[in-house]
């Protein structure tokens, strides 16, 4: 008979048994690599899954390199911040323009041009340089550009018509077109020619148009330059003489709600808005156009939002990463993201597509947006590092002008103070 | 014989044990993230970058930031008022809910209600209603456009009271001013003479009214105006209602528990003295209560001091200055949108946030005793 003590040990080896036999079993397994990969949610998390199965797993996985999704459904730079600091950042993931300054001069994204050198598949000459350049710095690419947008005016053919006014064209200049949106805001009360979402994010774009720059040669902002007043005055007149109507007043949180709800005729928007009309209006008669031009210059300005997959410079397995991001961005990749109209991808050949040559509403203002990346004075979405606090400022003082609470002269003056101490003066 | 720990010591240590788990993830949770904020608070650390010693830097930084100082006003001015508020209005409806009447669950269930919902579902129906073409605007241009109808029913409803009481009097009933069942009788005799006026023609809707767009949220706008640094930005404010009303009903339950308390006799023998409703509650339920007043206080000061969600999901609906509190300063300088985060300056914050409180139930303490 065994004592208790025996009855353990044999419990002990059997177990000891098992855990050989399992590792054996899932030898294979443990050669693979992981790479993790992570983005935000929303309607990503489908674009990405069908990415990674359609064109990355099928590349890499042959290669023991199992891709594994993790999307953060809110509020991503936090997570992204917390698990570089903590080391537990996924070895790919999103970079936003607008906060990726601050994560390369901390050294937390891994310069890819070695990677870049190296490559038979992807080289830097394939994206757009505009797009290329806002993530790189001092020489150093530190991400590859997955997509972009920009703005354009967006309007509803209707509203058009039934006023009896052209709709706007490529050829308009602000005069024109605010004369344009004013006769359609003539046909009642409740009906406003432009919805002026009280953001930079727009206005801005005007802004640009004129020659201004946010920074000059020692990185101060000045509001005050009269190019920036005279955007700022066009945007919050049309406000002032009833053309234009704060998103608010219709309801609406963006100026892309505004324009479903048809009392608006037109909104500034990129190309995220179409995704949003396919489900919200399928029956709205729209059509897209560049910007105005500025009367003086001549010129368009706009505004390149993107977004970027950069690697984890902590990364163990960055040579395994980096065939996930080739495979992420291949022409193939990107052709099919921009046939479900999902979004614009970043490569230049792509300007010449086919896609682009179809008539529909889509297509066409997928052109329209693709375009303003190139045309006139475009700056992308990024304030140095200042970011937020560049923003607000901004921000607030078109809000006040728009909702009639301040005049342009001391809303700006009051931005102006505050960017003084931010940017120094 | 084996040497026996005595009772006393077993007792102490079977104590100390069951203190343990909690013990444990306190010191982990709390004492150990204490520690590293107050450490962090005299150093630049970025997350990335390891951190660097700069003494009270932080704290010059921070109290020369304006964003601070408003932080600070907003928020002491918010503890102070809902704290009040919430105290107040928790006492009334802890004191009426304390009735036996039929149905009184029900009501206090109701009651309670804001306070088990989510603070985030609630302040998302609150930006929808004070939206510029919110209910709230809807219903001010209602009383607008039907003012001449509401007037014509109140106007009515009065004359038919003040009618009928003069005629009971007169037969000799002793009625009072607000009997139920003339009252009553009263609304239906109003109500139909309004109808029968509107049909008439004779009080009519006001026609042409423009909409209400009163800005509530979105604004710069303080109460009182133009009072610089002593008035409260009007989002704010409304912040204010939304926190008291939310509140108010968790502390209605602890005033609830104290009314319990207080012996019958009392007011029995009040009664026999002559003590009507006013003078029972504020000399005897009142200090009775002192002590649940205290610890109502106290939770409310902490709980408003610290208080981040409704500012977090209001967000970009009202300026960032008309509703900074310093929790929310705090994580807007460890996570600010599009730059580096400032760990060191949010630590900074987060010391004086932490001494708020003790400070405020410090001289809470002072007061209460040398009453």
């Amino acid at each position: 008979m065994r004592s208790a003590r025996g009855w353990r040990l044999a419990g002990i080896r059997s177990a000891l048994a098992a855990i050989v036999i399992a590792c054996l079993a899932t030898g294979p397994a443990l050669a693979q690599t992981t790479v993790r990969v992570s983005g935000w949610g929303g309607t990503d998390v489908a674009i990405v899954e069908e990415l990674l199965a359609r064109f990355v797993r099928p590349v890499v996985e042959p290669q023991g390199i199992e891709v594994v999704y993790e999307p953060i459904a809110d509020d991503f730079p936090t997570y992204l911040f917390n698990a570089l600091s903590a080391g537990t950042a996924p070895d790919l993931f999103y970079v936003d323009i607008f906060w990726a300054e601050s994560l390369m001069r901390a050294g937390q994204l891994e310069p890819l041009n070695d990677y870049l050198a190296d490559s038979s598949v992807l080289s830097a000459d394939d994206i757009i340089p505009e797009l290329l350049d806002a993530f790189s710095l001092d020489g150093k690419i530190y991400g590859i550009p997955k997509d972009f947008n920009t703005l354009a005016l967006f309007f509803n053919k209707d509203l058009f018509d039934l006023a009896g006014v052209p709709y706007p064209d490529e050829n308009d200049d602000w005069n024109t077109l605010a004369d344009k949106l004013r006769r359609v805001s003539a046909l009642g009360p409740d009906i406003y020619g432009l919805a002026l979402q009280p953001e930079f994010a727009r206005m801005g774009a005007l802004a640009f148009a004129t020659g201004w720059e946010p920074f000059d040669e020692q990185g101060h902002t000045n509001l005050l330059d009269p190019r920036f007043v005279e955007a700022f005055s066009w945007y919050t007149g049309l406000a002032a003489d009833g053309t234009g109507v704060h998103p608010e007043d219709v309801g609406q949180g963006w100026g892309g709600g505004a324009l479903v709800t048809e009392q608006v005729a037109a909104a500034i928007e990129g190309a995220w808005l179409l995704g949003f009309l396919r489900d919200a209006a399928p029956n709205l008669p729209y059509g897209a156009v560049p910007l105005p031009r500025h009367p003086g210059t001549g010129q368009r300005g706009n505004l390149i939002f993107t977004v970027a997959w950069s690697m984890n410079s902590a990364s163990q397995v960055k040579d395994e990463a980096f065939q996930v991001l080739e495979a992420l961005t291949s022409p193939e990749a990107q052709q099919w993201v921009l046939e479900r109209g999902l979004a614009l991808p970043s490569r230049a050949e792509l300007a010449d597509n086919p896609y682009f040559q179809q008539p529909t509403p889509e297509a066409q203002a997928n052109r329209i947006v693709f375009l303003g990346a190139s045309d006139g004075f475009v700056r992308p979405f990024k304030f140095l590092d200042y970011g937020g606090s560049w923003l607000d400022p901004i921000n607030a003082a078109i809000n006040s002008v728009i909702l009639g609470e301040q005049d342009a002269e001391t809303a700006l003056a009051a931005a102006q103070e505050q960017l003084d101490l931010l940017t120094g003066r | 014989m084996p040497w026996r720990w005595n009772r006393h010591v077993q007792e102490a240590v079977a104590a100390y044990l069951f203190l343990l788990p909690f013990a444990l993830s306190l010191l982990i949770f709390f004492g150990y993230a204490f520690v590293r904020t107050v450490y962090f608070s005299f150093t630049d650390y970025n997350l990335f970058e390891s951190p660097s010693w700069v003494g009270l830097q932080n704290y010059l930084a921070i109290i020369q930031d304006n964003r601070f100082l408003l932080a600070l006003r907003n928020s002491i001015a918010f503890s102070v008022i809902v704290t009040l508020a919430q105290t107040a209005l928790a006492l009334v409806l802890a004191v009426v809910m304390n009735n036996r009447l039929r149905g009184i669950t029900v009501f206090r269930t109701a009651y309670y209600l804001p306070s088990v919902t989510s603070s985030v579902v609630i302040t998302l129906m609150f930006i929808w209603m004070f939206q510029r073409t919110g209910v709230m605007n809807y219903l001010i241009t209602a009383a607008i456009v039907y003012r001449p109808v509401i007037l014509t029913f109140l106007g009515l409803t009065l004359a038919a009271q003040v009618l009928q009481v003069l005629w009971e009097r007169w037969r000799g009933r002793p009625a009072g001013w607000f009997e139920a069942s003339l009252l009553f009788v009263s609304l239906v005799l109003a109500a139909a003479g309004t109808g029968a006026l509107w049909v008439a023609g004779v009080t009519e809707p006001v026609a042409g009214v423009e909409p209400v767009r009163i800005v509530w949220l979105n604004t710069r706008r303080t109460i009182p105006e133009g009072g610089g640094w002593w008035s409260i930005p009007l989002p704010l404010a409304a912040i204010m209602m939304l926190n008291t009303w939310t509140t108010a009903p968790t502390f209605m339950l602890l005033y609830l528990a104290g009314l319990q308390d207080i012996p019958k006799e009392l007011y029995e023998a009040a009664e026999v003295d002559g003590a009507n409703r006013w003078q029972r509650f504020r000399y005897i339920t009142v200090p009775m209560l002192r002590p649940v007043t205290f610890l109502v206080m106290t939770l409310g000061l902490i709980g408003t001091l610290q208080m981040f969600d409704q500012v977090a999901v209001i967000g970009s609906a009202a300026p960032l200055e008309s509703v900074i509190t310093l929790a929310y300063y705090i994580y807007h300088n460890a996570f600010p949108a599009g730059a580096m985060p400032r760990i060191g300056m949010a630590s900074a914050a987060a010391v004086v946030l932490g001494l708020l409180p003790l400070i405020a139930v410090l001289i809470q303490r002072r007061v209460v005793e040398r009453k």
